[in-house]
């Protein structure tokens, strides 16, 4: 049902809008130019649209490589984590009577700034000989991101009504068999949600890859997009070209998975309280 | 625990139960509970990372305490978390006040607002970093509309006094994600309040301060705790932006702990900092849910 919105309420929306996206738009028309013409007609529209900077930031700079490890990188940590997560709910779940204090171990972490660990996850990755390697990355962002990826599976595996499972011990399925053909099944919006927000979060994070990561072969998109900076300062509209082409997978996965993205906040918002 | 779990089971099917929980518990200790011992013991610590440990007691803190750089990246960050929960956080609710009334075109406004809370925040830096370049950036050519000297030329991130909130101000613009948080919980308000508000005289904006903002309280929380949580972690802003500076006027404690660690080589001193940044997160975390449960309306 519709209710009016005062006109200035509507001209805060529009001014706010127009903040928030003339910058992209800008940035978008500018990697069609040549730096040149950026700094001589910074707002006009690009006078010959050339696809040229796209063609530099692939030809010069190992782009592929990047998205590439930040894909592997956000993928493969995101399955580790959800599912280190799954097994760790359901063994919450209250049939083996475990202490309740590890639902909130498992879940401390997020109230931790992982900025203050950098000194000891450079160690331990050291340690473990996963410097400079995509496998460093995947590990870390699991362990980083598995506060949140139990927090989300576990608040809606606990949502499993307890029929189902008294009925599929009786049906005979046993410990395991209930986790693979009960629970796990009935639990799939759930880890979808956390595979969402999961890979969003080990796509566009710059920290600890910067942190573990020496050289081209093994950095993702967000250190390639910012080392740019430097290697294009003369020539900024590469530069532009590189993070349109960094964050168009992130749109994509909006553009196909908003709903889920949206009614995944929406339970968390509700329930999280 | 093994045993425990068998001898309670009343399927009697999984004294290995446990393992289930294993991995989950190993990553848990090395990620969070080994970096926290690390940290508190390493921090009394004088280390460059190769030779022997040297006790150093105090002095590491000390330090800390006489260097002007964290003392300012410490204010900075408890000026982040300050515009994350009385700037950012009010005009996220603000604009999901007004798209719950489902003007037309909503879905749009919700759209185009969110979308870019979840573009990298490293994209976002570096896009807003052109945007304040004096020669071609947005900025200049908006404050050159304005025919004003002191506004010509402006060097928004250079300059020590503007460079802080130069860093904050896509921190501020973009909202999507909290607004997203509070518009899901708003549209879970069952419309007989608003009737009955309505019924009993109530305007606009009267509903909204006495009925849909009490009743938004979780969302309230969730977004205070992620944002203190964010800026603690902050770094992309200051690092891609500013580098920290000029003269260290924009930088935080992330940013901070970093250039101790890999310019310094100083690891104690970076681990003395990460102990402070933990305190700090948990003194303001410990804060926010005592005032949490003395607040009116719905609580958990």
């Amino acid at each position: 049902m519709k209710r009016m919105v005062r006109p200035r309420s509507a001209v805060f929306l529009v001014a706010l809008l127009l903040v928030s996206l003339a910058p992209f738009l800008w940035l978008l028309l500018s990697s069609f130019k040549s730096a040149l013409e950026l700094y001589q007609h910074p707002f006009a529209l690009p006078s010959r649209w050339s696809a040229d900077n796209y063609v530099t930031a692939f030809a010069q700079q190992p782009m592929i490589a990047y998205l590439r490890n930040s894909l592997l990188a956000a993928i493969g940590s995101t399955v580790l984590a959800v599912a280190m997560a799954a097994l760790a709910s359901y063994s919450l779940l209250g049939r083996l009577r475990m202490p309740s204090w590890l639902a909130g171990f498992l879940t401390f972490g997020i109230f931790l700034p992982t900025s203050a660990f950098i000194v000891p996850y450079y160690f331990i990755v050291n340690w473990a000989g996963l410097y400079d390697s995509v496998l460093g990355l995947i590990v870390v962002y699991a362990g980083v991101s598995l506060p949140l990826a139990f927090l989300i599976v576990k608040t809606y595996m606990d949502t499993v009504p307890r029929q189902l499972l008294d009925a599929a011990s009786i049906d005979g399925a046993g410990f395991n068999g209930t986790f693979w053909r009960v629970v796990l099944p009935l639990s799939g919006p759930g880890l979808a949600t956390a595979c969402i927000f999961l890979v969003i979060v080990g796509w566009n994070e710059l920290l600890l890859a910067s942190l573990l990561t020496g050289t081209k072969a093994a950095q993702t998109v967000q250190v390639g997009i910012r080392s740019f900076l430097e290697a294009y300062h003369a020539d900024y509209p590469v530069a532009f070209a590189a993070i349109i082409v960094a964050v168009l997978p992130i749109i994509a996965i909006y553009l196909l998975l908003s709903r889920y993205i949206v009614s995944g906040i929406s339970q968390g918002a509700v329930k999280y309280e | 625990m093994a045993s425990h779990g068998h001898r309670r089971l009343a399927t009697g099917a999984a004294p290995y139960g446990w393992l289930y929980l294993l991995p989950a518990l190993a990553f848990t200790v090395v990620f969070f509970v080994v970096p926290l011992l690390f940290v508190l013991g390493v921090s009394p610590m004088q280390w460059d990372g190769i030779s022997a440990f040297q006790f150093a007691g105090l002095r590491n803190y000390i330090a800390l305490m006489e260097d002007s750089a964290f003392s300012t990246a410490f204010t900075n960050t408890l000026l982040w978390i300050a515009v994350g929960l009385f700037v950012h956080l009010p005009l996220a609710l603000l604009v999901a006040l007004l798209l719950s009334k489902r003007p037309a075109g909503w879905r749009v406004f919700r759209t185009a607002l969110f979308v870019p809370s979840i573009i990298s925040t490293t994209a976002l830096a570096l896009l807003w970093y052109f945007i304040f370049n004096p020669d071609f950036g947005l900025v200049s050519a908006l404050l050159a509309l304005i025919p004003l000297e002191g506004l010509q030329g402006l060097r928004l991130l250079a300059d020590p006094t503007t460079a802080l909130w130069a860093t904050q101000l896509p921190y501020v613009i973009y909202l999507g994600f909290p607004m997203m948080v509070f518009l899901t919980q708003i549209s879970a308000i069952p419309e007989e309040y608003f009737e009955a508000a309505r019924i009993d005289g109530a305007h606009d904006w009267q509903m909204d301060l006495h009925v849909t903002i009490p009743l938004v309280k979780p969302a309230i929380i969730v977004n205070s705790l992620f944002v203190v949580t964010y800026n603690l972690r902050l770094f992309e802003y200051p690092f891609i932006m500013t580098d920290g500076g000029p003269a260290n006027a924009s930088i935080n404690l992330s940013l901070y702990i970093y250039k101790t660690m890999l310019q310094s080589f100083d690891y104690g001193g970076a681990m003395a900092a990460s102990a402070a940044t933990i305190a700090a997160g948990l003194v303001i975390v410990g804060l926010m849910f005592t005032v949490a449960r003395r607040l009116p309306g719905d609580t958990r």
